[in-house]
Order: structure tokens, then C-alpha cells, then sequence
């Protein structure tokens, strides 16, 4: 290995660079290892060590790959330095980014069917955005473009692949509860018993009723 | 009163339906079409008179519902004796695109909160997309409509005496919703409108209001489904970072 640094030092610092979540296969290939089951045990174990209260960064599992992010406990903070609302989508963008989502490749005229609304400015923006992309063409008279989802809807709410999409049945049962019980999934779900930081209370439910202005 | 009001986030009918169906606890595999028909065409008729550019779409739901209504009240063709015919419920494929509708507008819901979740990560690298924060209304429109519609009724009942014939007008009407907004933040919706008897008077505020909403210089909010709505006005993003709200200090060790 380089000079003085583990695996896991270099795994971290791989990441670090990472302007998007690199996969598993890449980070094999980079430190050279036979299996990527070994690999993958380093990944886990840097994970843990980032475990601890007096570390920020966290190691998320997502769009087909590996990316150190912040905690979803630093959130507060990183709000007071940088002063930016989060990232939200609209209902309509929204209702039209899960119809796309589950039932891709899908065309345009087949989404304002469930809708029962014209979609062209919302799948306009959505396609601006890098959410969703064309996959093709149907074979049908006019040959309409097939739409699906792209890796950023996976990293935008936090999926490694859409076999991650919950399944509609399920979905009566997810809404159920106000708040759900994990915030955020790090790849290591073992250190459940770790105390818990002192959390500003309801913060995203608050999150959620004040994207605009403040009282 | 030609003041076009011009909204892109309209839901659609079939979302109004649903809204509909909810609030008066309807059984969805079994609508009672005339009464829901008659509420449609209520919430169409008020959308038309608020000059609200009503989508095409709203104008063929009404036409769908009212073929609907018509065929249930055609007697059962004639079936030759003893022979059993499964009869098509003429609901049938409206309810079906409820359904499905419904089950996307949850999925929709969940996708919300798995947003809410990721948030509050921030990648290495990753610039976060600047995404519009969500629009004015946190609250859809067709829930401030519903509760206009209220108002609205409730103001028919009072049958008041029309007395002061004074110009009004929407634009004036905003600079005295920012007036009151910027001394009292927030204020419940229905307030607004009180001491406002007349019909046009009500209907002017309510525009007044929808303007400001789109505008981004007011907000409306509902902390729970039927609940009392609120209107906040709009800071700027940079103006004022609440101090009540951030939990623990940062740099308090």
C-alpha cells in the first residue's frame, strides 16, 4: 500500500475526490484487489469507523456505488454556513417523476394518461435536470421517445438502483407513520446502540412545512 | 374583473376528484356519480368565475362525469329471461384511473419524503442542484380552493345589504395584503376575509391573494390535512435565519 496509509485511509481519500459515487468494481480495480468482496469488507470497515460521534462524514451506498457525505445530524450546521434552502421538487414533478420511475421506459402521452394532465413543461424541467432521460424510441406509429429514470434520480433520493423503489403495495404502509425511523441509510446499519447526538428536535419535519419564507 | 390568474401547478381533475371523494368520505368503488358530479361542476363553475385558466382537461372530466350520470340513469337494457348478463358498471373505467392515479400520487408522496431524507446529506463534490424550492404553495391549490369555496358559502348565508359600491380592484387589493401581512405573519386564511360581505369584495381578496402566492411574496401552509391554512409572508432566502429553530449551537462545547 501507499507509504504510510491502510486501505481504508485511501479508500477515504478515493471517495474524498469522488465527484460522484464511484462503483465497487472501480474502487477494486484502483487498489488492485483480487475479489471484490475484500474490497467491499474495507468499504464496510471504513464505514464503521466513521461511526463515531466525533466524525461528520458517513460512507452512502448509492446510485450503483460508493460516496462519503456529510451526516444527516451535521445538516443544521452545513445550513448556517451555506444558507441554501434543500433541494425540492414540485408535486407535479414529483407524481410525474413515480409514474416514470415505475413504470419506465414510458412515453409521454402514456404519463399524461395517468395524470390526466398535460406533462410536457414538467418532463421539460425534469429532463433539464438531469432526473429522467430518454431511453429510446417506441416501436409504434409516430415512434414516440421512450422516458426512464437517470443516476441522479437514484442519488437524488438517496436509491442504489431502483430495485430500491418501494413497491407500490408498500407504500400505504411507508406514508403511515409521520416520521420515518432511520433519516438517512448509511451503508453500516450495525452501531444501532451508539449514543445519539443531540438532534435539533423535529428538524425535518420542519424541513418539510418550511421550504419558503420563515414566520 | 378581466385579471387572468395564471397558475402551472394545477393538479387535475382527476386529483380533484380524489380531493372531492375524500372530504366527503366517499367509498371510491362506489361513487355516487350525481352528487359527485354536481361538486365537480360546483368547483369547475367557481374556477371559471375566479377567471382561473381552467385547463381543457377539467372542461372533459366534467363532460366524461355528466355521460356517466346520464347512463346510470338508463334503465338496464332488455335481457331475454332467465339469461344472466354481467352488466358494465359505467363507473367502471373511471374508477379504475382513480385507482391508479391514486397509487402514483402515493408514490409520489413517499418519493417526498425519501427527498426530505437525502437532503439533509451533502456529497463531496457534488454542487447540490439548485433546485427551485418547492413553489409558494406548500398547500396544493385546490385545497386553498376548497377552503375559498367555504368562505365564499358562508358569505352567501349572511345575505348581506350592498351598500358601498367602491371601486375595487386587484392590484390595490395586494398592496393591502402586504400591508396586513407585513404587520401580522402569519395569518390564518380565513381571517382575510373577514368583515368582507360583498362577493366581489371576497373574490378580489382571494385573487389579490393568489397573486401574491405566485409572485413567491406570500406563502400558504397547512400543518395537517384539513387543517387551519396559513399565510406567511415571503422573506427573502437571505433575510432573517431564525434563531428559534437551530437545536443545538454549533460551537458550543
Amino acid at each position: 500500500m501507499t507509504g504510510q496509509l491502510d486501505r481504508r485511509g485511501v479508500l477515504e481519500a478515493l471517495l474524498f475526490v469522488a465527484e460522484e459515487p464511484i462503483p465497487l468494481g472501480k474502487l477494486q480495480e484502483v487498489l488492485g484487489d483480487e475479489d471484490p468482496a475484500v474490497t467491499e469488507a474495507s468499504i464496510r470497515e471504513l464505514a464503521q469507523r466513521l461511526e463515531g460521534e466525533d466524525r461528520g462524514l458517513m460512507i452512502q451506498e448509492v446510485a450503483g456505488g460508493f460516496r462519503l457525505t456529510t451526516r444527516a445530524e451535521a445538516h443544521p450546521w452545513i445550513q448556517r454556513l451555506q444558507q441554501v434552502k434543500p433541494a425540492r421538487l414540485s408535486r407535479a414533478a414529483l407524481e410525474t417523476l413515480a409514474i416514470i420511475a415505475y413504470k419506465q421506459p414510458i412515453t409521454r402521452a402514456e404519463v399524461e394518461a395517468i395524470r390526466g394532465v398535460a406533462v410536457d413543461g414538467v418532463m421539460r424541467t425534469l429532463l433539464e435536470r438531469g432526473l429522467i432521460r430518454m431511453l429510446g424510441r417506441k416501436t409504434e406509429a409516430g415512434r414516440p421517445i421512450l422516458y426512464g429514470t437517470s443516476p441522479a434520480f437514484l442519488e437524488h433520493f438517496g436509491f442504489k438502483d431502483l430495485g430500491e423503489l418501494p413497491s407500490l403495495r408498500e407504500i400505504d404502509e411507508l406514508i403511515g407513520p409521520p416520521s420515518p425511523e432511520s433519516p438517512a441509510r448509511s451503508i453500516s446499519s450495525a452501531g444501532e446502540d451508539q449514543p445519539v447526538a443531540k438532534t435539533p428536535s423535529q428538524d425535518e419535519t420542519r424541513e418539510r412545512t418550511e421550504s419558503g419564507g420563515s414566520p | 374583473m378581466s385579471y387572468q390568474v395564471k397558475l402551472d401547478m394545477f393538479e387535475g381533475p382527476l386529483d380533484l376528484l380524489l380531493h372531492l371523494i375524500r372530504e366527503h368520505q366517499i367509498d371510491i368503488l362506489d361513487i355516487p356519480i350525481a352528487k359527485i358530479t354536481e361538486e365537480y361542476l360546483r368547483y369547475l363553475a367557481l374556477m371559471q368565475e375566479l377567471d382561473l385558466d381552467v385547463a381543457g382537461e377539467f372542461l372533459l372530466m366534467a363532460a366524461t362525469l355528466i355521460h356517466i350520470k346520464s347512463r346510470m340513469l338508463l334503465p338496464p337494457e332488455e335481457v331475454a329471461e332467465g339469461e344472466e348478463v354481467e352488466e358494465e358498471d359505467p363507473r367502471a373505467e373511471l374508477v379504475d384511473r382513480l385507482l391508479e392515479y391514486k397509487k402514483f400520487k402515493e408514490a409520489a408522496q413517499t418519493l417526498s419524503l425519501l427527498e426530505t431524507e437525502q437532503a439533509l446529506l451533502h456529497p463531496r463534490g457534488a454542487p447540490s442542484i439548485a433546485f427551485e424550492v418547492e413553489g409558494p404553495l406548500a398547500i396544493s391549490l385546490l385545497e386553498l380552493l376548497r377552503a375559498f369555496h367555504d368562505i365564499l358559502r358562508r358569505a352567501e348565508v349572511l345575505a348581506p345589504l350592498e351598500i358601498t359600491p367602491e371601486e375595487l380592484n386587484v392590484g390595490q387589493r395586494i398592496v393591502v395584503l402586504l400591508d396586513r401581512l407585513s404587520v401580522e405573519s402569519p395569518i390564518e386564511f380565513t381571517r382575510l376575509f373577514a368583515g368582507s360581505t360583498r362577493r366581489a369584495e371576497i373574490i378580489i381578496t382571494f385573487l389579490a391573494l393568489l397573486e401574491l402566492l405566485r409572485r413567491h411574496l406570500a406563502t400558504a401552509r397547512q400543518a395537517e390535512p384539513m387543517g387551519p391554512i396559513m399565510i406567511y409572508r415571503h422573506l427573502e432566502p437571505a433575510e432573517a435565519p431564525d434563531e428559534t429553530q437551530a437545536g443545538p449551537q454549533p460551537g458550543s462545547q
